[in-house]
C-alpha cells in the first residue's frame, strides 16, 4: 500500500473528491455530535432512533476516512460505506414516513434526510459515482 | 447572542463563500487571501465560542446547553479543518471546499441563534 501511495498521487481524495470528503467530514461531525448528545442525555426516550443515529454517524466516519485515504482496502471500505449509507437513507426514510411511531425522534436519515436538505440522500449516490469514475485510476491499473 | 457579532459572522462567512465560488469558477487554487479571510472569520468564531461557553458556565445559557456548546465548537472547528483540507488541493476544488464550509457556518450560527432565543 505504501508503494501505491508513492506512485499514485491521485486517488479518491483529490480533485472533486476533495470536496466530497469535505462534505462527508461535515456530516460525520454533525451526525456524531447529534448522536452523542442524544445518547448521553436522552437515551431512554427513543433508543432505536438514537442507536440508528450512532450507526449513521459511524458509517459517515468510515466513508470519510475511506474516501480520504488511498489504497485498495480503503476503496473497498468506501464502496461498502456508501452502499450501506444509501440503503440506510432509503429504508429509514421510507419507514419513517410509513410508520412515524417507529422513529419518534428525528435521525439524519428520517424522511430521506429532509432535515439536512436531502444531502444524506444525494451524498452516497455521488460517492458511488465518484468511486466508479476513479476506479480506472486504481493503483493496479496505473502502476 | 451578540447581535452585531452574529450578523457580522454570517455576512463574513457568506462573503468568503461567494469569493471562493468565484475562485473555483475561475479555475484557480486557494490563495493566501482565502487563508487570511478564513483567519479573520476564525477569530470572530472563537470570540463567539468564548462568550457562548462563558454564558453557559455562568448559568444563563439556553436549555439545551450541550447541543449549544457543540454547535459553538463545531462552527469554530469547520473553517480550520476546511482551510487545511482545501489548501493542500492545488486546484479549483480547494476553494470549493472553503465555499461549502463557509455556507455551513451560517447554518450553524442560525441554529445557535434559534437555541439562544428559544425558538427551537
Amino acid at each position: 500500500m505504501d508503494r501505491d501511495r508513492v506512485t499514485v498521487p491521485e486517488g479518491t481524495a483529490s480533485g472533486p473528491g476533495r470536496l466530497l470528503v469535505a462534505v462527508y467530514g461535515i456530516f460525520a461531525l454533525a451526525a456524531s455530535a447529534r448522536a452523542g448528545v442524544q445518547i448521553a442525555l436522552r437515551f431512554d426516550e427513543a433508543p432505536v432512533a438514537y442507536l440508528l443515529s450512532a450507526f449513521a454517524a459511524a458509517v459517515y466516519i468510515l466513508a470519510t476516512v475511506a474516501l480520504a485515504r488511498p489504497g485498495a482496502l480503503s476503496r473497498t471500505l468506501a464502496w461498502a460505506a456508501c452502499g450501506v449509507e444509501l440503503a440506510g437513507v432509503v429504508v429509514v426514510g421510507a419507514v419513517s414516513l410509513a410508520l412515524p411511531a417507529a422513529f419518534p425522534e428525528p435521525t439524519v436519515w428520517s424522511a430521506f434526510g429532509q432535515g439536512y436538505g436531502f444531502v444524506p440522500l444525494v451524498l452516497p449516490v455521488l460517492g458511488l459515482l465518484w468511486l466508479r469514475r476513479t476506479a480506472g485510476h486504481a493503483p493496479a491499473v496505473r502502476v | 447572542m451578540i447581535d452585531g457579532l452574529t450578523i457580522g459572522l454570517i455576512a463574513a462567512s457568506l462573503l468568503i463563500a461567494v469569493f471562493s465560488v468565484v475562485t473555483a469558477v475561475r479555475n484557480r487554487p486557494m490563495s493566501m487571501v482565502h487563508v487570511g479571510l478564513l483567519a479573520l472569520l476564525e477569530i470572530g468564531l472563537l470570540v463567539q465560542a468564548g462568550v457562548g461557553v462563558a454564558t453557559v458556565l455562568g448559568g444563563d445559557g439556553p436549555e439545551a446547553s450541550a447541543t449549544f456548546v457543540g454547535y459553538l465548537i463545531g462552527a469554530a472547528v469547520i473553517p480550520i479543518a476546511a482551510g487545511f483540507w482545501g489548501f493542500v488541493e492545488r486546484s479549483r476544488w480547494g476553494p470549493a471546499v472553503i465555499a461549502v464550509a463557509c455556507f455551513v457556518v451560517p447554518v450553524l450560527i442560525g441554529r445557535l441563534e434559534q437555541m439562544w432565543t428559544g425558538t427551537a
